[in-house]
């Protein structure tokens, strides 16, 4: 520190200093040094959190090599290195240095029972890096590591030793298109028929709770009876083209050998990716490794969420967030309008501005709550009884759903886009107001011509900010409408089109979920990382907008000095 | 402002030495949009601020009924047939009663038109076809039936089943008394003089005293065959002392408790588990008991006795002291003798009749009197709650009543969230929380003072943390540090709070927790050597040549220091280890559970405290670097004319001045801390104990409603309660985001003054 109104020691007065202020000075730049070393350490705070989420975010993705091990009690293992650790065993003399074990994923989840395992370094006989190692990624059981040996289409061998791996690769890529053909039945026509035959359920019970007269009930019931055999027809065709597509997909099968060598068979339609990492270069590794960022982002969730993709969290968290846009800019709009330009200023109007300041303190969790008694059960349960009596006792809207998770984040974020508003309309200079005024706008011509425009800024870091907040938080949504594992995404091609009153997944409860209620929380972490990391990207990316809009916002009225 | 417009207008448009022209089509079209959209805007705002405001008003009102009493109006009353009715019950759907009268027969009258439905006899009638005088009789517990003892040795008891048909137009219920089981206590035919029955899936029992003052246990126990059905019945008695003759007799459903009261006032506890105990345990209670009996759970025991005193007894330890019967709670004293005590099937409310005709209903955890009042008929000999706690019945010879009993809520009430509560099975009255555990038996705990000692735990050590860090680190910024570095560094914090509290509980749960119990010792070392790194670092900093050192920007020391601290983290970490082997016997940990007898959770407050800290430092930074900056340059200015150095300005002047804003940023702080919900549920281990220890978990009155409320069914007390949880989480914020405000308001005041 170098402090600029320090006299220079030359320049001493007649009268010798008095002790206390050199005193002083001397520790005054030590407190500063410590002032300074607060504010590092909450930089460093920052810095680490961040490089943390990354590193380890980033890292889920890579391929590591695979490792085989030979242990001292004959096991042999085959795996990538995740972790080196200093541990303490039960008998261990206290004043001893302690022992190094290494994390390793040995995969296979069927044969080793768990994902990740941890060996002393101590028991190790031999480590190497086989260059024909494998790695699959699977649709079930996780991931697969071990040795290719032959390749079967039901009886006959199709290849085996060194033109397996080939071979392999093609029937895989055949694999994946008659898996997306297989897809495209199942989410197409096949949920269509089931869409119709559960809608037909609900209209049979609605002509029951409707009770018309003997012949129209006749005559409906007819109608739904006819209409229900043909949908069964339908089902009864489309499952059987789904259970042929099925037996193609396994009747290849790969030939394995695990590194204990036992021998196992596999079905080459379970296998999303076939890769050797010991014989990859860095460049290839860089590539799978952005191939699989994205395909995360764009890939549905396996084995209960702790493998595959995010996508639907990452989309029910978006979805959600864009409804309550919708719902709180206006509000928000209108009620910092009423507030800045409307009321007139005076104590009542300041203790609402208090109270909606307050709001913005008010916990997340308070919300929450709030919104379960009054939108879901409040709201929710009326619009069952009004509209949906048929569905009951299975609640349509009085049960958690997207919409009143909207809503409720909407409650929440008003404070925020209020404040962000006003301020916005307070910077709006008043010659700028007046000079509309005088060339003959109404005061509504004005504030929509001219202040508003001008505050837009203001009005979009409220709303960029509320944003951010919405899609970080969690608490309140627990309770009114996010679930672990969406079957469907809100929207889709079913009138109409855009489903309210479902579930979403999110992306902050799936990093709750998958972290804390998974069966295997050591083996899910690193997927949590990365979801973390996802995120964090969203919601700081959004903040940085939100801070640089508000910066320039500053600076393009502050010079105008009106 | 609202009449700008009007005013500007309206001298422009009809000045006068002009002509008064007609406004034109389009002015009028614009005047009308201009007073719709003050309308539209008035309109919404005020509604869209009322309904901010009025969460507040529905978490009120979904609380409220907590609070409220019991409501009971009278429900009919039905002719009965007995002449002194011994024990009357209901169904379930309240459409039939059913007396015990003193002759020994059961009636079941419909409701409403009063219709005799079934009458039979409790007792197969004896070898010489005349039915034995009943002495004492009452209801089952849990069960529709009857039980009664005779002046010739024998009890018996009957169950009666209410049949349900569900049909379109209604369901109806047909009555249908089980058969007999029967006891004979004493051959000889000596007459019972008290009684007391307990029935539990096949085995059942009855204590007996009989009027030579001998009292009997006898047990039945029914083994059915598997293969053919045939049921045989096995009993066995055993003999209990007894020093007195007594008036009352109530035995718990396993028959592990026998309790008995005399007139002359001594309750008797035989402990029936003891096959050696035969001899009760015997207290003085002063006046003559009563009425006695068990509520549900078979934990409290209700006295009552006949200065009118009310009173619930449980079997209480001391520590290191034989447990004993000690009485717990205390109604209001009663004007009349209390005659009748009857508990509820399904929690612990009881109805209390006495004399004088009038009757109180109670709840026993909490001691509230939910109800008191005159009973619509005189002389009642039988009293009970009706099953579902809808109703109170009353009977009296020749008549029965039913009062409609509302009381959605008995279990609440400000004692019980607050207050210490003395609940069953513990030695002194205590603040408790319990998660919900689903069965009936077991007493609700639900104090909120463990969530709100937790709520504040977490607060302060999050706070200790968060509030000297953040606010140095606002005065640092705000006061010594160039602009220009100052541009960077304060939106660089302010990303720290957009960082999802999700992920932060995330990182502290799963990644900090396991690395703090490994490396414990490494947190008190850094917090030692880092201010003595940080000096050292600033004394070799200036040794740099002068030049070199005039580069930079003021403020730039900071951004050194952060390598110099990453450094010292990693050379406390490293130390830490050693350290432990030293000092510790290589185990921290078992170290500090043996010598200093202190339990360490993996999740404890320390974890949570840095995680939440992390949360609140933005906060607190934000608020305090704008008040060290708003304070006026004008006074630092003067201050560093007159010859201060920076230090002394700064701490002397510009702290001063910014103390009330200081103030403020650390109250809404406070606020986020109390609210936090996310961290505290993955970070604390959710353990509701009251304990100061940094090393122990805890839970929150955020937390607790995120985890429990999924399981609240819609309206409960359960539902309520946390609805009062979120009340108290909303005053807390409010009126520390208000001190807060108010004080920021004040100093705006100040400053535009200065």
């Amino acid at each position: 520190m170098n402090s600029p109104i320090a006299p220079p020691p030359t320049a001493a007065p007649v009268r010798a200093p008095a002790d206390a202020p050199a005193r002083r000075r001397g520790n005054g730049r030590a407190l500063i040094w410590l002032c300074g070393g607060a504010l590092a350490f909450n930089l460093l705070l920052v810095l680490a959190q961040l490089a943390l989420i990354a590193w380890n975010g980033l890292g889920y993705f890579w391929q590591r090599d695979l490792v085989s091990f030979e242990l001292g009690d004959g096991r042999r293992l085959l795996g990538e290195v995740h972790a080196r650790e200093h541990f303490r065993p039960a008998d261990h003399p206290a004043a001893e240095e302690l022992p190094w074990r290494i994390q390793v994923k040995v995969a296979n989840r069927e044969h080793t029972g768990a994902d990740f395992v941890w060996i002393e370094e101590r028991e190790i006989v031999r480590r190497a890096e086989p260059a024909d190692a494998l790695h699959f990624e699977r649709s079930e059981w996780g991931n697969f590591h071990g040795f290719l040996r032959e390749l079967h289409r039901g009886e006959q061998l199709l290849a085996s030793g060194d033109a397996a791996w080939p071979a392999l690769l093609e029937q895989i890529a055949s694999a994946e298109r008659q898996r997306e053909a297989l897809l495209d039945v199942e989410k197409g026509p096949l949920g269509d028929v089931q869409y119709a035959l559960d809608a037909l359920r609900l209209d049979r019970r609605r002509l029951e709770l409707d009770a018309p007269a003997a012949d129209e009930r006749a005559r409906r019931t007819a109608e739904l009876d006819a209409r229900e055999k043909q949908l069964d027809q339908e089902f009864a065709g489309l499952s059987e083209r789904i259970a042929g597509l099925r037996a193609e997909l396994e009747s290849v099968r790969a030939t394995c050998e695990l590194a204990d060598g036992t021998r196992v068979e596999l079905p080459v339609g379970g296998l999303l990716t076939a890769l050797r990492p010991n014989e990859m270069s860095t460049f290839d590794k860089l590539l799978c490794w952005g191939g699989r960022i994205f395909g995360f982002l764009v890939d549905q969730p396996r084995e209960a969420n702790t493998e595959g993709g995010i996508f639907p969290a990452l989309f029910g968290t978006v979805l959600m967030v864009f409804l309550m846009s919708v719902a709180v800019v206006p509000l928000g709009v209108l009620a910092a309008l009423y507030l800045r330009e409307y009321s007139r200023q005076g104590p009542l109007v300041r203790c609402v501005r208090i109270a909606v300041n307050n709001l913005a303190g008010v916990p997340s969790i308070v919300f929450g709550i709030f919104g379960l008694g009054f939108f879901v059960y409040g709201i929710g349960g009326t619009i069952d009884e009004l509209f949906f009596p048929e569905a009951l006792p299975r609640a349509t809207f009085g049960t958690g759903g997207i919409l009143w998770a909207a809503l409720t984040l909407a409650l929440l974020t008003v404070p925020v886009v209020i404040v962000a508003t006003e301020e916005g309309l307070a910077a709006v200079p008043r010659a700028v107001r007046e000079g509309s005024l005088a060339l003959g706008a109404t005061k509504f011509e004005t504030i929509w011509r001219v202040v508003l425009p001008a505050a837009a800024p203001g009005m979009l870091t409220g709303v960029i900010l509320a944003i951010a907040r919405a899609s970080g938080e969690v608490a309140p949504l627990m309770i009114v409408g996010m679930v672990k594992l969406a079957p469907a995404l809100p929207i889709d091609h079913h009138f109409p089109f855009v489903h309210f009153d479902q579930k979403f997944m999110h992306l902050g409860f799936h990093l709750f979920d998958v972290g804390f209620q998974s069966p295997d929380v050591e083996a899910t972490k690193p997927l949590v990382f990365a979801t973390a990391l996802v995120l964090l990207v969203l919601v700081v990316a959004m903040n940085v907008v939100a801070i640089t809009l508000r910066n320039r916002l500053k600076s393009r009225y502050a010079g105008s000095a009106l | 402002m609202a009449n700008d417009l009007d005013e500007r207008i309206a001298p422009a448009a009809s000045g006068p030495p002009r002509p008064v022209l007609p406004p034109s089509k389009r002015l009028v079209q614009r005047r009308r949009n201009d007073r719709l959209a003050r309308w539209v805007v008035v309109a919404g705002g005020l509604a869209i601020i009322a309904s901010v405001l009025g969460i507040f008003l529905f978490l009120l009102a979904q609380v409220f009924p907590l609070l409220r009493g019991a409501r009971v109006t009278p429900g009919g009353s039905t002719p009965i047939a007995s002449a002194r009715p011994l024990a009357v019950l209901s169904d379930e759907a309240a459409t039939h009663l059913a007396t015990l009268g003193d002759d020994g027969v059961v009636r079941v009258h419909r409701r409403g038109d009063g219709a005799l439905v079934a009458e039979q006899p409790l007792f197969p009638p004896t070898a010489d076809g005349r039915a034995p005088p009943v002495t004492c009789g009452g209801s089952l517990f849990g069960d529709p039936g009857f039980v009664a003892a005779t002046a010739d040795g024998r009890v018996a008891w009957r169950a009666i089943r209410f049949d349900v048909d569900h049909r379109p137009e209604g369901p109806v219920v047909t009555p249908r008394l089980e058969p007999i089981v029967e006891l004979v206590v004493d051959p000889q035919g000596h007459a019972v003089t008290a009684c007391a029955s307990s029935a539990r899936g096949s085995s059942s029992g009855v204590v007996a005293q009989l009027a030579d003052g001998s009292l009997f246990l006898i047990e039945r126990v029914v083994e059915e065959n598997l293969f053919t059905g045939e049921q045989t019945a096995a009993t066995a008695e055993r003999a209990l002392a007894c020093p007195a003759p007594l008036t009352r007799l109530v035995v718990d459903a396993r028959r592990e408790n026998l309790f008995g009261a005399t007139t002359d006032g001594r309750l008797l506890w035989w402990n029936l588990l003891d096959p050696a105990a035969a001899e009760p345990r015997v207290r003085s209670v002063g006046a003559p008991i009563t009425a006695l009996s068990l509520l549900i759970g078979d934990q409290s025991l209700v006295v009552g006795q006949q200065d009118g005193s009310l009173t619930v007894w449980n079997r209480v330890q001391p520590e290191g002291e034989a447990s004993r019967l000690t009485e717990t709670h205390a109604f209001p004293r009663r004007a009349g003798a209390v005659q009748l005590i009857t508990p509820s099937w399904r929690n612990r409310l009881f109805l209390a009749v006495e004399a004088g005709d009038r009757a109180l209903v109670g709840f026993s955890t909490s001691t509230r009197v939910l109800w008191e009042g005159d009973l619509p008929l005189a002389g009642a000999s039988a009293a009970a709650i009706a099953p579902k706690n809808d109703a109170l019945l009353l009977a009296a010879p020749g008549r029965a009543e039913r009062l409609a009993f509302d009381c959605p809520h008995p279990e609440a009430g400000l004692d019980v969230y607050f207050g210490k509560v003395w609940y069953e099975g513990y030695a002194k009255p205590e603040w408790i929380y319990q998660s919900s555990s689903g069965s009936d038996e077991a007493e609700p705990k639900i104090s909120l003072v463990p969530l709100l000692f937790g709520t504040l735990k977490a607060t302060l050590f999050s706070l200790l943390f968060a509030v000297p860090l953040a606010l140095f680190a606002a005065m640092y910024t705000s006061q010594f540090m160039h602009w220009s570095l100052r541009r960077f560094v304060k939106p660089a914090v302010e990303i720290m709070a957009s960082l999802p509290s999700v992920v932060l509980g995330f990182l502290a749960g799963l990644w900090l927790a396991p690395r703090v119990a490994d490396f414990f010792l490494g947190l008190p070392l850094f917090v030692l050597l880092a201010p003595l790194a940080v000096v050292a670092a600033g004394r070799l900093g200036m040794a740099l040549p002068a030049r070199f050192r005039h580069r930079f920007h003021d403020g730039a020391a900071a951004l050194g220091f952060i390598g110099v601290l990453a450094a010292t983290l990693a050379a406390a970490l490293l130390l830490s280890r050693p350290l432990e082997v030293a000092w510790f016997g290589g185990d921290f940990v078992a170290w500090m559970r043996s010598a200093l007898g202190l339990a360490f959770d993996q999740r404890n407050c320390v974890v949570l405290g840095l995680a939440m800290g992390v949360a609140v430092i933005p906060i607190i930074f934000a608020i305090a670097e704008d008040a060290f900056s708003n304070v006026p340059k004008s006074l630092v200015s003067g201050s560093l004319a007159l010859g201060a150095d920076r230090w002394y300005t700064v701490t002397r002047v510009v702290l001063p001045t910014a103390s009330p804003g200081l103030f403020s940023a650390v109250m809404i702080g406070f606020g986020r801390a109390v609210g936090e919900t996310m961290i505290v549920v993955m970070a604390s281990g959710n353990t509701p104990v009251m304990d100061w220890s940094p090393f122990n978990g805890l839970r929150s009155l955020s937390a607790n409603i995120a985890t429990e409320i999924p399981e609240a069914a819609h309206g409960t007390t359960f539902y309520r309660t946390l609805f009062l949880a979120a009340l108290l989480l909303f005053a807390l914020t409010f009126a520390a985001n208000t001190a807060a405000e108010l004080v920021r308001q004040h100093l705006r005041q100040k400053y535009a003054r200065l």
